[in-house]
């Protein structure tokens, strides 16, 4: 049985006064997803502080680059350009920007709450307020430009430091991926550097 | 005393997959540990955006191999939300069943590793002999040993016909006074309470604090289990008791496990006893899967696996997200490690039945 507070959408509002979409449903098993998208990456903090108030675990978080939306058809002569798409909040929606999804766990009920960061944007940390967005937030910030500001350990995680950062943002050749695993380029590169044998 | 830094790993004979701890001792005692994770870092998050939704089912069940059945399942659940797609009851209670024999078999594995950790080897291969009874389970129900296949966008991909449930049945006769004899052994021999009783300790405050999730939360007092608090598959139709001990200790994370494992024996036999008749599959075709967004939860043997999945209109996910249980629960570890003996780090480390895989994807 669900627990979400049915008051949940005003008590968000109230920590992120610069506004919010909200949504929820429940499944044929009365198990609640709601989704809080917030106007501004500026109230994340205290909407973090408010959730954690109420007992909330951070699951985990997601960011991605949503795809740019179509170009619109070119204008008429003297017509003017067609406003950007933007995301609510006003941040443009060209690619490039970033969608993090903070998915909090209320009891078994889900709770995601989505900031959104333009280009070269930066972001609060989570992680003084749940210990468990620690990883994920490291994470982010190897896989993408995206800076989380005041991370306690912003030291990569998975990835090592000698490789270029924000791997999700850029094309990797297979062959570099499995460092030539599956064909003779690293032979030929250590022959290279050390010549064939006599 | 002096103080010394320990290197554990990457490879290491009490590490099943690679792992690099670097572990600063006083003496024997442990003060700190790093962990250097991304040796098995493997790219599947980037790989399963490019890969259609019914490719990526059998993508998701090859990022693990104990939680195989997990993975494909939570992922599964989330295209169905934004499909709209309804599995069918009997389909529903195929996938408890899947779900409960791979939790039997992962837990009798881990906690038999934990026998031969102690040095207790007869029991390490009675355990792993005992849990050869599941490995058979699966072979003869659905082909394979580990990855077993079971399920697919809209119900299962197996069924089982009245002799399988007899075999089934028989199996799980034959299971029970074997685990409740390892659990009374785990319980009271002194060879496994003398390494595990009081050893590498998570509070339950620790364990909010950190976010952990199933057993290793559950030994600490966290009263959360995906099957009952967000029920999925036939969850909500059974009768799911939920372990719980306070230590917070190797030993608890151990008996949890064991408790657990014997549960799993019960809730098979449940949905055997209530397996409605019907059809395996919402639908014969492939079913287009429209844009939108959805969240899946379920619980793997080691606890909450969520997905998070993003369609567009393209075949290929946008976004597929996936949080492992152990992923929180190495974060723990550095709490369990502090102020333990050296020659405790592995029983530690094992008792959070780590998956390296799992993390790093």
């Amino acid at each position: 049985m669900s627990i979400m507070p049915n008051d949940i959408e005003a008590r968000l509002l109230e920590a992120a006064p610069a506004g919010i979409q909200y949504r929820a449903t429940t499944d044929d098993k009365s198990v609640v997803t709601a989704w809080c998208t917030l106007s501004s990456a500026d109230n994340l903090l205290p909407v973090g502080r408010r959730l954690k108030d109420m007992g909330a675990r951070l699951s985990t978080i997601t960011v991605f680059q949503p795809k740019a939306p179509p170009a619109p058809p070119k204008p008429k002569e003297g017509d003017p350009p067609p406003p950007p798409v933007t995301f609510f909040g006003g941040i443009v929606s060209d690619g490039k920007g970033y969608e993090i999804h903070y998915h909090f766990d209320i009891d078994g009920d889900t709770l995601t709450v989505t900031a959104h960061v333009g280009t070269g944007g930066s972001i609060d940390s989570l992680t003084p307020l749940y210990r468990a967005a620690d990883w994920p937030e490291r994470e982010a910030m190897e896989l993408y430009s995206l800076v989380v500001r005041n991370h306690p350990n912003p030291q990569r995680l998975f990835i090592d430091s000698g490789i270029e950062g924000a791997v999700f943002e850029r094309l990797i050749p297979y062959s570099t991926l499995v460092n030539s695993a599956a064909s003779k380029s690293i032979w030929e590169k250590i022959m290279a550097q050390t010549g064939a044998p006599s | 005393m002096s103080n010394f830094t320990i290197p554990v790993g990457p490879l290491h004979v009490a590490l099943e997959e690679p792992m690099y701890f670097r572990i600063d001792v006083h003496g024997e005692t442990v003060n700190n540990v790093t962990i250097n994770a991304g040796h098995v870092h493997r790219g599947i998050e980037y790989l399963i955006t490019k890969r259609n939704v019914f490719q990526n089912v059998v993508l998701t069940e090859r990022i693990c191999s104990l939680c195989s059945n997990s993975h494909p399942q939570a992922y599964s659940m989330a295209i169905e939300q934004i499909a709209g797609i309804k599995v069918p009851p009997r389909a529903e209670y195929l996938r408890a069943i899947a779900d409960e024999i791979k939790r039997v078999a992962s837990h009798l594995f881990n906690v038999g590793v934990l026998a031969h950790l102690v040095g207790f080897e007869s029991l390490f291969m009675h355990v792993m002999e005992v849990r050869e009874r599941m490995q058979d389970v699966k072979e003869s129900i659905f082909g394979n040993r580990m990855d077993i296949g079971a399920n697919t966008i809209g119900g299962v991909r197996y069924d089982i016909d009245p002799e399988r449930i007899g075999y089934l049945r028989a199996q799980l006769d034959a299971l029970v006074p074997d685990v409740e004899e390892i659990i009374d052994l785990y319980h009271t021999d002194n060879s496994i309470l003398r390494r595990t009783r009081g050893i590498g300790v998570l509070s339950h405050a620790d364990a909010l604090d950190c976010g952990v999730v199933g057993p290793v939360a559950r030994a600490a007092g966290v009263n959360y289990d995906v099957r009952v608090k967000a029920p999925y598959a036939a969850y909500d139709r059974l009768e799911v008791p939920v372990h719980i001990l306070h230590d917070g200790d190797v030993w608890s994370r151990a008996m949890i496990r064991l408790m657990e494992a014997r549960t799993a024996i019960d809730l098979i036999r449940q949905c055997l006893d209530a397996l409605p008749d019907g059809p395996t599959v919402a639908t014969a075709e492939r079913p287009a899967i429209p844009p939108g967004e959805a969240i899946a939860k379920c619980e793997a043997p080691r606890g909450e696996l969520i997905y998070y999945v993003r369609m567009t209109d393209s075949p290929k996910p946008e976004r597929v997200k996936w949080r492992v249980p152990s992923f929180l629960n190495w974060d723990a570890l550095g709490i369990m490690l502090k102020q333990a003996k050296v020659s405790d780090i592995a029983i530690i480390v094992n008792s959070i039945d780590p998956c390296i895989s799992c993390t790093e994807r």
